[in-house]
């Protein structure tokens, strides 16, 4: 998992830039046709994780965003699911390939 | 009619003598009751339909039923009865018909389960199957659309998925009828499925101190639903279960609470999911880029809004307003029914019957054949029937769910998220219609809103048909009205998202695939609301008609009239157009064709017509969506409703009189 602050996947040791934290990617932070594989579902309540499941986002899920405004649209697998920022805020990622 | 699902027809005839040795055995001890369970927009409805021939809607829009439909089949030596139910994801539900839904899955403790999935989609819809098999009841997987999935490459191994399940697995395609006869044959046949599909641990060992041991597979699963934060089992099992704080510690703590737990699971599923798919599903890639182009038109803001109102233009406008409320408006009405139906039955009745009350009851002023009759074969079933075939059209091809997509950010400024652009197209078709479809949104907050919005400012298609008449007197009227419409919408919109508490609206759904309507589905679809508008808004207009007539022959009416008189001079029209807006109570239109009448003889100027339809557009809802409101949202609802949509209506309707007067100079 690479870090959205440096891009370094070596971990916070050593930190290239010095924040000493490290920044996770969301979905919402995407670009239109980046993949990514979902790490960890961080909602903020019970509801909008209920949501993220139902719309099948779980942890392990590959996925690629096609859309990313004015709703963010990820395709999994075969299927293609809309959702909004703040939603899609509460999906950490990391990015796949380049 | 039985065309076997390619692939797998070996296999079948295999396990169909051991189902048929199953069913032997058990065939007598189990009433006969089919539930279709399943995602929305996988062809529920329309296998429900080939299952019973009887037709309910079908739809591309992720939970357009929103209520239990069930029909008797009769094949064989016994009738089943086939309950339809509205879309659900998980049993871990979202919105109100998924809660719906999942109900009528809990309870049905005697019947078969027929999961529906789209046979593309099997890895997303297999978890579900799983959640399914652990309630221990007959189960049947419908893997349906698998003309789509064989023509995408991805046609699963049925056989192959049914050996591992253990679970009758039958490939169908509902919109042609393949597969079903196979289907109705195997679930008739279906049994209790094997043990060991039960929760996965370490879930199931939590489940089970929540459930006591013994108490059977619904409880472990409402003590996983519980578990993973439901909101209607945590508080309930909470209350019941003694260990419950011992157990929530526990969950913490081996979980990290009921969001770990529900991941933790929903992951542990996912992944059976997949080891059971492992083979079944073609690796290959699909080719999934073939609706990208398209896709990126509809989504794109700056072409997707240009083709809504190209949309807008071509289907509502000129289809439902040119043709339906224009040509066969004037058709069925001024020749059908002014030259031949009327004179003759008014000729009859006014020399067969002998009372005068009868005869007004029946063909007077506010008769039943004029008002009630007249009105809804022609200019209801026109309008109402072209407006529906439209919004089939638009809901087979996967529009919908893109302009709910293209609308999400603007509905956010009043408190809707873009899925509320559904029940809010299908108001210019019938508001009662449209507030019972608001079920899907997903927080009180966002239905409330979207029924006040339905009231005030979204006129009905009989009702549009009207006003646009009457402003086709005035010039420019049009564009004022629609103007005047879209601000009060906002306004409103605005307002009551700030003063309404609740959560802030979440756009999430599922986007299926784009795809040219089908002229069977289409039509199927608006057979079924025309014959659900004729069954529960027409008798409501016959009555409304009875209740006219009483309320004129009595006097109640012009008692009634006169309370209104003075908020209607106070907006500067006629007193003369007051009855107009007691009508509109009964039936939307029935009041801008009031006004029609006055616009008519000239009564009425540009300013005045103006004020009138404005008011008249935004006053009451009808008496059948005030019902609907009544029972979707409870009386305080419906009647604060009722009062924002009065207070408005003429507010806002003598604003834009004393406008169009004082600043344009109309008169």
């Amino acid at each position: 998992m690479n870090c959205s602050m440096c891009g370094s996947s070596a971990g916070c040791q050593g930190c290239p830039i010095g924040a000493g934290f490290y920044l996770p990617h969301t979905l919402d932070t995407l670009r239109s046709g980046q993949r990514a594989t979902i790490q960890r579902l961080a909602a903020a309540s019970g509801s909008a994780l209920r949501k993220l499941l139902a719309l099948g986002l779980l942890p392990g899920v590959e996925l690629e965003v096609e859309r990313s405004w004015p709703a963010m649209v990820v395709r999994l697998g075969n299927a293609s699911v809309a959702l909004d920022e703040a939603l899609a805020g509460a999906v950490v990622v990391s990015i796949d390939g380049g | 009619m039985f065309y076997p699902a390619r692939g797998s027809p070996s296999v079948e005839a295999a396990a169909e003598s051991h189902d048929e040795r199953l069913g032997r055995e058990l065939k007598h001890a189990r009433p006969a009751r089919w539930l279709l369970v399943g995602a929305p927009n996988v062809g529920k409805s329309a296998l429900f339909n080939r299952l019973t021939n009887l037709y309910v809607t079908v739809s591309n829009y992720p939970g357009t039923s929103v209520e239990l439909t069930s029909a008797l089949r009769s094949d064989g030596d016994r009738p089943v009865e086939v309950v339809d139910t509205p879309g659900l994801y998980s049993l871990l539900a979202v919105t109100e018909d998924e809660r719906v839904a999942r109900r009528a899955v809990l309870d049905a403790s005697d019947a078969t389960i027929i999961h529906v999935v789209d046979a593309s989609h099997l890895e997303r819809a297999l978890p579900l199957t799983l959640q399914l098999l652990a309630l221990q009841r007959p189960l049947v997987l419908a893997c349906n659309l698998m003309d789509e999935a064989e023509a995408r490459g991805a046609a699963p191994d049925l056989a192959a998925l049914e050996e591992r399940l253990g679970i009758p697995v039958v490939g169908t395609v509902a919109t042609t009828g393949r597969g079903v006869d196979d289907l109705a044959r195997r679930a008739a046949l279906a049994h209790t499925p094997v043990d060991g599909w039960g929760l996965p641990e370490p879930y199931a060992a939590l489940a089970r101190r929540v459930a006591h041991e013994g108490e059977g597979a619904r409880a472990l699963i409402e003590a996983e639903l519980a578990l993973a934060g439901d909101p209607e089992f945590e508080p309930q099992l909470a209350a019941e279960c003694g260990a419950w704080p011992e157990i929530a510690n526990e969950r913490e703590r081996q979980h990290g609470g009921p969001e770990g737990y529900a991941v933790g699971l929903a992951t542990s599923r996912r992944r059976m999911a997949l080891a059971l798919l492992d083979g079944v599903i073609p690796s290959a890639g699909i080719n999934a880029r073939d609706q990208k182009r398209l896709d990126n038109l509809l989504l794109s803001p700056w072409t997707g809004i240009p083709l809504i109102a190209l949309v807008l233009y071509l289907a509502f406008y000129q289809f439902v307003g040119r043709f339906g409320a224009g040509t066969a408006v004037d058709w069925i009405e001024g020749v059908l029914f002014g030259r031949w139906i009327e004179p003759a039955s008014e000729a009859a009745v006014r020399s067969l019957v002998p009372w005068e009350a009868v005869q007004d009851l029946l063909v007077g002023p506010y008769g039943l054949l004029p008002l009630g009759v007249r009105y809804a074969v022609a200019i209801v079933l026109p309008i109402v029937g072209a407006f529906f075939l439209v919004f089939a059209a638009l809901e087979d091809s996967g529009y919908l769910p893109r302009l709910a997509l293209l609308l999400d950010r603007a509905f956010k400024a009043i408190g809707l998220s873009g899925r509320a652009v559904i029940p809010l197209v299908l108001g210019f078709g019938c508001n009662t219609m449209a507030t019972l479809v608001t079920r899907t949104l997903e927080t009180r907050r966002e239905r409330v809103i979207t029924t006040l919005l339905l009231a005030l400012a979204i006129p009905c298609s009989a009702q549009l048909g009207v006003v646009l008449g009457i402003l086709s007197i005035a010039p420019g009227a049009v564009m004022i009205w629609m103007a005047v419409m879209l601000a009060v919408f906002l306004g409103v919109g605005w307002f009551a998202a700030r003063l309404l508490p609740g959560e802030p609206p979440v756009l999430h759904m599922e986007l299926p695939r784009l795809r040219l309507p089908r002229p069977g589905n289409v039509l199927v679809k608006t057979g079924t609301r025309m014959r659900w508008y004729f069954a529960e808004i027409f008798p409501l207009f016959l009555l409304a008609s009875v209740l006219l007539w009483f309320g004129d022959l009595t006097g109640l009416l012009q008692a009634a009239t006169r309370l209104l008189e003075p908020a209607v001079e106070a907006i500067s029209l006629p007193a003369a157009a007051a009855p107009a807006f007691l009508y509109g109570f009964f039936r939307r239109d029935f009041g801008a064709a009031g006004l029609y009448d006055l616009a008519g003889q000239g009564a009425l100027g540009p300013a005045a017509l103006t004020t009138a339809a404005v008011t008249i557009t935004l006053f009451v809802p009808c008496v059948a969506q005030f019902l609907v409101m009544r029972k979707e949202r409870g009386l305080s609802v419906a009647v604060t409703v009722l009062v924002v949509a009065t207070t408005v209506a003429f507010a806002v309707g003598g604003a834009v009189g004393w406008t169009l007067r004082a600043v344009g100079g109309w008169q």
